[in-house]
């Protein structure tokens, strides 16, 4: 048996023990595949994709590169460190660091190439669905076919055998040997609590809750300046939190015996002790990364919505039209395209007066013609009596923006003074800031500064076929027709790409959080079975194995998940204040699909956890 | 108090293999047994055979009257918890957990009174001499304080049958006699029945009867009169027909 047979025999006939850490490598190479599936994708790289998406695509691709990097160099010291025990033994019949260190190098090359090699083959099995799936997300007009992808193939198998080789290089490189009986007793020591300090406590509790108070208070253009140190406060807090304050609450909880030594619980806390520097650590990043999941994911269909809405609430009109000299002609043909599209609309029309006002122009309207719009949209109509006037404002218009004390009356340059008495919010015209007077009033004012004829149609029937019709309209009258919802569907287009790679992004970092602790969980297998396997025999039922499982796998899955979850909900309630517009529902969906996820994923793993252990102690 | 009634362990495989055949074995209340026999004669099995961890292929295990096979999973959990102690060769200490929660871990499962349990454990751990070590982690103590600590798990809840797979086998021959005289007093102080696998005639010598097993079978058995020492010898040359050499430990030790 040569050196290289040894090596590679320890691998293959060791299938168990390596499969963890093959399979996360082997996803994270099928993520990336299936991202540069996507990306090359002769659909659209021809004209449809700008370069400013395509160079989008590029940095995300980039992004998921590096961040496989450090996901596969996790992996792989976690996986070290589960064989430390195996290195001992090596060591003692005589085998030198440096052989050692050529093994881990020979092992990681074996399994970094079968991996790719695996991934890209996994990932052309699932090639159709995600591009079935990028299809109905990025509203493509062409269809995304499946094609064979071997520019991706390339890219994929040569960076990560890139990849694979510089992680190999390092780990090895960095490989500590330490004492040979630290590697003997490697299992049996624990790892030591981290200190836990007053000091260090009360400041998590500070740096979290500062964080937490400036994302509530401040608002518009102050979030953006407020979010880096925030972030930094926010990210040192989550540390200390867990390896500080969790410190704190284990030690507390395991030195009172009144609670501790009830039942299974000592097991269980002795356990969590034990494993404290290990839980802090993953903890932390799993609570960071999912953080970072949930606000890229939450802002960019927050940002969406925001936007949406905007633009539903300035047009809420199936098709509105601005007046020109052809304005008999340009109505004539809407109407023609209306009837060509089988739908049936209601129609108002009005001419809109402006005057001049302190070096602005102010529109000022008709009770009649107000109410014809309103009752149009089914808005409430308004009963303005002779000289009252009315202010009418549009949130959708000032973007939410709180708007500026308006309270001063009017003077128009003719002389006429306007004087407010109250104010409406309303989308029935698409402008802000506009006055309505009653029609005996209105037939008092001078002649106006400049008029606009303004129609607007509201479709009743054949909602179905709005967007054919608008594209016909926008071709052939690209500047005075406007219609919400092609508006939106144009929108929905442009954005897709973008939404796309941020949920690719989103749930690529979500996915690896889970992973790591599917890692934290199975380094500690063997030592759950040994110690399930003696427990069992002095008398450990069924249920009270699962319930001590069960507990263990709940706070690894959930205590990171929430802390996340919560640092993520003040992300998004922040966003909200940058925007003026409330996010509550979105945060929640966002939130509450990868809370599912999360517990999904829990119940899983749980099953084969505690099935694995089950079957070592033969209950 | 244990009835072991035509018990027979047969292990399927691609050769079936008769660890076990036709064994019959009683245990009065209060008695030491030891069992002792070469390896691969099936000592073992028999042991985790009446330690309910494995399966009988046929015959009834009593103990005091029932049959603990019979039980569904969750009551035989209790039952061990309850009426079993276990000793093993290599301790089956949690590493995780310090020497005092080792040793009231089994009535921890069970749910009791803090205090009580704490009585329990300093009382224990007094007769076996281990107090000053109580704080301490698994690693840190030596073999023989580590099966001190198991003794002390096994009786902290005066289990009915104390079993005992080797105790002595990872310790030196002072550690041994240690743990063997102190399985000794409790046996005659509690009241405790024992039963004891092993390869160590010394060890063997402290109980009242030998049984000795060899290729699944009962071969035979012999007892202790008032001269350890001449049990020991009784037990050197058993051992010698069964297979080994009866000058492998010279008689002129035996004054």
């Amino acid at each position: 048996m040569t050196f290289r047979q040894f090596a590679f025999n320890n691998v293959a006939r060791n299938k168990r023990l390596y499969a963890a850490y093959f399979l996360s490598s082997m996803f994270t190479v099928m993520v990336f595949f299936t991202f540069s599936i996507f990306a090359f994708h002769p659909a659209l790289s021809g004209d449809d994709m700008n370069s400013s998406v395509a160079q989008g695509m590029n940095i995300a691709a980039g992004i998921i590169y590096v961040f496989s990097f450090f996901f596969i160099l996790y992996s792989m010291s976690s996986f070290l460190q589960s064989r430390k025990k195996e290195f001992g033994l090596l060591m003692i019949h005589g085998m030198s660091m440096k052989q050692i260190r050529s093994m881990v190098f020979l092992e990681n090359m074996i399994i970094g190439f079968f991996a790719t090699l695996g991934g890209i083959v996994l990932g052309l099995v699932f090639a159709k669905a995600i591009l079935l799936l990028a299809e109905n997300v990025l509203i493509i007009d062409n269809k995304l076919n499946f094609y064979i992808p071997s520019q991706a193939v390339v890219l994929t198998f040569v960076s990560f055998i890139v990849l694979f080789f510089f992680i190999s290089v390092f780990v090895s490189f960095v490989l500590r040997s330490g004492k040979l009986i630290d590697l003997l007793k490697g299992d049996k020591k624990s790892k030591g609590e981290p200190k836990a300090s007053l000091l260090l406590t009360l400041l998590a509790a500070l740096l979290l809750g500062g964080g937490y108070a400036i994302a509530f208070v401040v608002k518009g253009m102050l979030v953006i300046a407020a979010m880096l140190p925030v972030t930094v406060m926010v990210i040192i807090g989550t540390y200390l939190l867990f390896t500080q304050l969790s410190v704190f609450v284990i030690r507390r909880l395991k030195n009172k015996e009144s609670f501790s030594w009830r039942h299974t619980n000592m097991i269980l806390f002795s356990d969590l002790s034990y494993r404290m520097k290990d839980n802090a650590r993953t903890f932390f990043l799993v609570a960071i990364i999912s953080t970072v999941a949930f606000s890229a994911i939450g802002t960019l269909y927050g940002f969406q919505t925001f936007l949406s809405a905007g633009i539903e609430k300035a047009n809420p009109n199936t098709f509105t039209y601005y007046g020109d000299e052809q304005e008999e002609q340009d109505v004539a043909r809407i109407n023609a395209t209306l009837q060509e599209e089988h739908m049936k609309a209601n129609k108002a029309h009005a001419e809109l007066h402006y005057y001049d006002a302190a070096g602005d122009s102010v529109l000022i309207v008709k009770q009649s013609d107000y109410n014809r719009f309103a009752e149009l949209i089914g808005e409430e109509t308004v009963n303005v009596k002779d000289g009252q006037t009315f202010l009418v404002k549009s949130e959708a218009l000032t973007f939410g923006l709180p708007n500026k004390q308006q309270n001063r009356a009017i003077e128009l340059e003719s002389g006429v003074v306007l004087d407010q008495e109250e104010i409406l919010q309303s989308s029935a015209l698409p402008s802000s800031d506009y006055y309505i007077v009653s029609d005996n009033d209105y037939e008092k004012l001078p002649a106006p500064a400049d008029i606009k004829s303004y129609h607007a149609w509201q479709a009743t029937e054949g909602k179905q076929h709005v967007l054919s019709a608008a594209e016909k309209l926008y071709q052939q009258l690209p500047y005075e027709v406007t219609s919400g919802e092609y508006d939106i569907y144009q929108l929905n287009k442009g954005y897709g790409p973008i939404m796309f790679v941020g949920l690719f992004i989103g749930i690529v970092f979500f996915v690896s959080a889970g992973s790591f602790l599917y890692f934290r969980l199975y380094t500690d297998v063997d030592g759950d079975k040994q110690k399930f396997k003696m427990i069992a025999k002095m008398g450990l039922s069924e249920k009270e194995l699962k319930k001590v499982l069960t507990r263990q796998t709940a706070i690894l899955f959930f205590a990171p998940i929430i802390v996340a979850l919560i640092h993520g909900a003040v992300a998004l309630t922040a966003l909200s204040h940058l925007f003026f517009y409330n996010l509550a529902k979105e945060s929640a969906i966002v939130l509450g699909v990868f809370l599912l996820i999360q517990i999904i994923y829990f119940f899983v793993v749980r099953l084969f956890y505690t099935k694995q252990i089950q079957a070592a102690v033969h209950l | 108090m244990l009835h072991v009634k035509q018990v027979s362990k047969v292990y399927e495989g691609k050769v079936t293999y008769n660890a076990l055949t036709d064994i019959d074995l009683t245990i009065q209340q209060g008695e030491f047994v030891g069992v002792m026999g070469p390896s691969g004669s099936g000592k073992t099995t028999l042991l985790n055979i009446i330690a309910t961890i494995d399966e009988p292929t046929a015959g009834d295990v009593l103990i005091n009257g029932n049959n603990p096979h019979r039980l569904k999973k969750e009551e035989l959990a209790k039952f061990r918890r309850r009426e079993l102690g276990f000793v093993f060769q290599d301790f089956n200490l949690l590493h995780t957990l310090t020497v005092e929660e080792n040793i009231v871990l089994p009535l921890t499962l069970d749910g009791g009174k803090v205090a009580e349990m704490k009585q329990k454990a300093y009382d224990i751990a007094g007769k076996l001499g281990i107090t000053g070590i109580m704080k301490k982690r698994t690693y840190e103590i030596s073999g023989g304080q580590a099966q001190r600590t198991a003794i002390a798990r096994a009786m902290i809840h005066s289990p009915k049958l104390l079993l005992a797979d080797e105790p002595t086998g990872n310790l030196d021959s002072k550690a041994s006699k240690d743990v063997m005289e102190m399985l000794e007093s409790i046996n005659r102080n509690e009241r405790t029945t024992m039963m004891l696998v092993t390869h160590d005639a010394l060890a063997a010598s402290y109980c009242n009867r030998v049984v000795f097993i060899q290729d699944g079978r009962l071969y035979t058995e012999i007892r202790r009169g008032d001269n350890r020492q001449a049990f020991f010898q009784k037990i050197i040359d058993t051992l010698a027909l069964l297979g080994g050499h009866a000058n492998d430990l010279s008689s002129i030790r035996v004054q």
